[in-house]
């Protein structure tokens, strides 16, 4: 009997402290910023150097948020026969999880995360230094410093307005983004909950940011400054406010936007924020998605795709040569590794490959850039503005 | 831990059955210890698969960013959008589609297993299937009749004839609660039919020599029989109607209704984890309260065993003039529910337009090669070598799993109805092996790689293999296979183990001689629901999975990322033809488990 009360209490806590350890996440782990390792002194070696050694390491695990990773995968095993990729296809939030886990046990199984929602990388992996910076020499020079630090960007995705351009032929049916809480667009306008998806909650980030703008945009179209309500502290939240009480119409998924605003034979079709890029559907979904480029102060944003090493990675030469592979080659397209991303609406982060022909470039578009680590640092106050509008 | 106080002592009321508690102390210690052993095992498995998740989540909320957020969810400016108003919807929700799917499940049971009614056998096979559905099928369906125009974009059938649809029929309470319960009323009736199929004949025979009108015998036979069952399922479908996110993102939030899964959903993926992990802890509280009620309900009226040893031929009720309306409105049922459902996602893994059957129909979503020109050249996924792969690993687990979580089903069903006290191991028990699947799958993934992500004693490091899938599958599933082990232990007769127990048969023997062939029929049951749920749900294994171990429902959500849904919903309709048959299957099985039993 004593031996069975003596076991109970170690046996039902065994599991309880390593969860407690575990589960929770990186930070209170002393994680004194990494002292220069072996992984650090691949930072500089030459693609030959990484390649032998990567040849020598013979795989490359990559997380990413993509399942396009398996055109890249076919991609790089053709260039480097002797390294095998391994893709797996997991959203940025379960790869946010899943890396902070594996290293709380010590039982890393993934070299590269490729992925998106970049205000909680920056947070939750890059800070607490689960997830590290590399910049291949190569490209360096052809990157703007946003895009190198604090994690590289592989390329920009967007969040923009678009409209149907089969119910108006001539261009956007707004020229201001306050129209859109005007009567008029009562109910006709479509995105996805922004506390349901972190894109969308990046977009109300951007435009509480960029408050000066909406200022102006507000002078712009109505001749007169913005009159705050109780509470709100800025012309973007103001704006969010009155397009939440414009009765916004929130959906779950960004299909839902695209076949709401794009279906074709609508009398009065609403507008809505999506991807540009999934304009490319057009024809085989029967829609006439739009882009409502140049708009009054901007159409929405435009957010990065990361690419990092994970701490301790097993494999540190294989995950630099794979990052290497997916900035592009010195082609103006990028080549056979950027090439699955090198469509309209996905943005080139390097100045020296082309914006795909038949897309508006950024400058054209004039979708915000979204600064990740100020989008961080605001991101969950706007959340709880959100929250009180709904 | 809260959470896991004592339940309010069942009150020993004036039930009709002699109280156990003095049937056990006749029998005395030799009965009493292998049963506290198996009791105190359970808890130790309980203690691994599922209380390290539990701690992961109030560890978590117990940090300082955590503390905010229950400060945050409870009493801000924010608790009333963020908890209070979305959990009275979840209730409305969660209640709604435990007592329709409840009703409607043990109505489909009546009339397959005790009744006369033609077609019963096709009926029973159909009403199984809105289960092996994902919950999305049955929403698009809904969609499909009753959108109206509040998004925009395509309108369903009954706006096309110029009868648009107000808001309250196209979205919110009514339509989500109406898919949640076309959905899970397979869960009554599989374990309902499970139950009913035990009902001693004798007994009703009996009821009705001594005079009773028919609905007396039902009322005061037949029903008390089957109500571990019943209550097992509405336990179930409450469980899955609070927890479900598919269906109230797709038809509740256009008008704005929020309920705690999509809150809980939305903070996760918007990287506030800790309060997403708050509102799973409250979620927890919420059920556990009402599994706690339950259990009163149950326990005010102590014995359900019907069970004893005694074998009946099972007599029909004949409907008479209710024949045919009767058997009228099981069509009804299936015709809705099953083969609207099924047939819409079908046409849809066909139709050339995401989700429109105006657009055209191709079989290039199946069979197509690659083609530069179509689906940016992904080739239909019967040319995907990685699909037949996926299929067996699948099935593979799916097996693996059912027969692990039954096993434990079994232990858990057991020693909550036989182990009278001490309360707070049983309660802990039962409680423990209910709450797994309103644990968020990525905190259920993660506590899982924590654990068994480095190696314990001998034990290799599990994470990246077979085996951890099956372990966190099992727990994850462990509710179905409780419940049932539940229902069906409470159905035999503690007289029999008694009499087993005098002539010296152990624990064991009583197991596998009385109690696992007295229980088949409800345990295949059970076993039936873990494989459908587990080859189905995509939550658990999309966090432990790996390319070595590829999935259908990983594959499937591969499609869907891409927004290939023709193909993300053809491969849909594989796991749910392999549903089916497995429940066929079992079908088959529950025949040979049981031949004393007329089917």
């Amino acid at each position: 009997m004593i031996n069975t009360r003596m076991r109970w209490p170690t046996v039902a806590a065994l599991p309880l402290a390593l969860s407690i350890a575990a589960c929770g996440g990186g930070e209170p782990t002393a994680q004194t910023p990494d002292a220069p390792t072996t992984a650090n002194s691949l930072d500089a070696l030459s693609i030959e150097e990484l390649t032998a050694q990567a040849e020598e390491e013979g795989t490359v695990v990559v997380y990413s948020f993509t399942s396009r990773i398996a055109d890249v995968e076919a991609a790089f095993e053709e260039t480097y026969p002797g390294i095998d990729l391994v893709g797996n296809d997991i959203s940025a939030t379960e790869q946010i999880a899943r890396i902070k886990a594996e290293s709380a046990a010590g039982s890393e199984s993934a070299d590269v995360a490729y992925l998106s929602d970049a205000p909680v990388v920056l947070d939750e992996l890059v800070g607490p230094g689960l997830l590290l910076p590399y910049v291949p020499p190569r490209v360096a020079d052809a990157l703007p410093p946003e895009f190198r630090e604090p994690l590289l960007t592989n390329r920009l995705s967007t969040k923009v307005l678009m409209y149907n351009e089969e119910a108006h032929p001539d261009g956007p049916p707004v020229e201001n983004l306050w129209e859109l809480t005007e009567p008029p667009w009562a109910g006709k306008v479509v995105m996805v909950d922004p506390n349901v998806r972190g894109d969308y909650l990046d977009l109300m980030t951007e435009i509480v940011l960029r408050s000066e703008e909406m200022e102006q945009a507000h002078q712009e179209a109505f001749g007169e400054p913005v009159t705050l309500d109780d509470g709100i502290e800025s012309a973007g939240e103001q704006w969010i406010k009155d397009l939440y009480a414009n009765d916004l119409v929130l959906v779950d998924d960004t299909d839902n936007v695209n076949a709401a605003v794009g279906q074709t034979g609508q009398d009065a079709p609403p507008v809505g924020f999506t991807s540009y890029s999934d304009r490319r559907d057009n024809e085989e979904e029967g829609w006439a998605l739009q882009v409502a480029s140049g708009i009054t102060p901007s159409p929405g944003i435009a957010f990065p795709a990361l690419l990092g090493i994970v701490k301790d990675a097993e494999h540190p030469a294989a995950a630099r040569l794979f990052i290497d592979f997916v900035m592009g080659d010195d082609s103006p397209t990028g080549g056979p590794g950027y090439e699955p991303f090198y469509v309209a609406g996905d943005y080139p982060t390097r100045s020296d490959i082309e914006t795909p022909e038949d897309a508006v470039s950024l400058d054209e578009l004039g979708a915000w850039v979204i600064d990740s680590t100020a989008t961080a640092e605001r991101r969950s106050a706007v959340a709880d503005l959100i929250l009180t509008l709904d | 831990m809260a959470l896991l106080a004592p339940p309010a002592p069942p009150e020993t009321g004036p039930g009709r059955g002699r109280p156990p508690a003095s049937r056990w102390a006749r029998t005395g210690s030799a009965l009493r210890q292998p049963i506290v052993l198996l009791g105190a095992a359970t808890a130790v498995v309980l203690g691994v698969l599922v209380l390290p998740p539990l701690a992961g989540l109030v560890a978590t909320t117990l940090r300082p960013e955590g503390i905010t957020a229950w400060r945050d969810v409870l009493a801000s400016r924010l608790s009333e959008n963020l908890f209070y108003e979305p959990l009275i919807n979840s209730l409305v929700i969660g209640g709604a589609t435990s007592l329709g799917a409840t009703a409607l499940g043990g109505f489909m049971a009546w009339l397959v297993v005790m009744t006369d009614a033609p077609g019963k056998r096709w009926l029973g096979l159909l009403a199984m299937i809105p289960f092996a559905l994902p919950s999305f099928a049955l929403a698009l369906a809904w969609e499909t009749v009753f959108r109206n125009d509040r998004i925009g974009g395509r309108v369903g059938v009954l706006a096309d004839l110029g009868l648009m649809p107000p808001d309250w029929l196209s979205w919110g309470a009514l339509p989500i609660s109406a898919t949640l319960i076309a959905h899970y009323y397979s869960l009554s009736f599989v374990l309902v039919t499970a139950a009913l199929a035990s009902v001693n004949a004798d007994l009703m025979e009996a009821g009705e020599m001594a005079g009773a009108t028919r609905a007396r015998v039902a009322r005061s036979i037949a029903l008390p029989v089957v109500l571990p069952a019943i209550i097992a399922s509405g336990l179930l479908a409450f469980a899955e109607g609070v927890s479900n996110f598919a269906s109230p993102a797709l038809l509740g939030l256009p008008v704005r209704f929020q309920t705690v899964s999509t809150r809980l959903f939305g903070a996760i993926s918007t990287g506030e984890t800790a309060r997403g992990y708050v509102l799973a802890l409250l979620l927890i509280a919420v059920a556990a309260v009402v599994l706690f009620s339950s259990t009163r309900l149950l326990g005010a009226r102590r014995s359900y065993a019907t069970i004893t040893g005694k074998g009946g031929r099972r007599r029909q009720i004949e409907l008479g003039a209710w024949r045919l309306p009767l058997t009228g409105l099981g069509v009804l049922v299936v015709l809705v529910t099953t083969i609207v459902p099924a047939s819409v996602l079908l046409a849809s893994s066909f139709s050339r337009r995401t989700n429109s059957f105006t657009g055209g129909f191709t079989t290039h979503f199946w069979v197509g090669a690659s083609d530069p020109a179509f689906a940016q050249g992904q080739r239909g996924v019967l040319r995907n070598p990685l699909v037949v792969d996926a299929a067996i690993t699948t099935i593979t687990l799916g097996l693996a799993v059912a027969v692990t979580a039954t096993v434990l089903g079994l232990a858990v069903g057991y020693v909550i109805t036989r182990l009278r006290g001490p309360r707070p191991v049983v309660g802990a028990i039962s409680i423990l092996s209910y709450l797994p699947f309103l644990i968020p799958g990525i905190a259920l993934g993660a506590a899982f790689i924590a654990q068994f992500g480095r190696p314990i004693g001998p034990i290799p490091a599990l994470y990246g293999t077979f085996a951890i899938l099956v372990i966190a599958g099992a727990a994850y599933t462990l509710p179905f296979a409780a419940q049932s082990g539940r229902s069906a232990v409470a159905q035999i007769s503690a007289d029999l183990e008694e009499s087993a127990a005098m002539a010296g048969a152990g624990l064991f023997r009583r197991m596998t001689r009385i109690v696992v062939p007295l229980s088949a029929r409800g345990l295949l049951a059970g076993a039936v629901l873990v494989f459908v749920k587990m080859v189905r749900d995509l939550s658990l294994v999309v966090l432990l999975v790996t390319p070595a171990t590829p999935l259908l429902s990983v594959v499937t959500y591969r499609y869907a990322s891409e927004g290939f849904a023709q193909f993300a919903n053809a491969i849909t309709v594989i796991i749910a033809v392999i549903s089916v048959a497995a429940t066929v299957a079992a079908q088959r099985l529950q025949g040979t488990a049981q031949p004393w039993v007329d089917r």
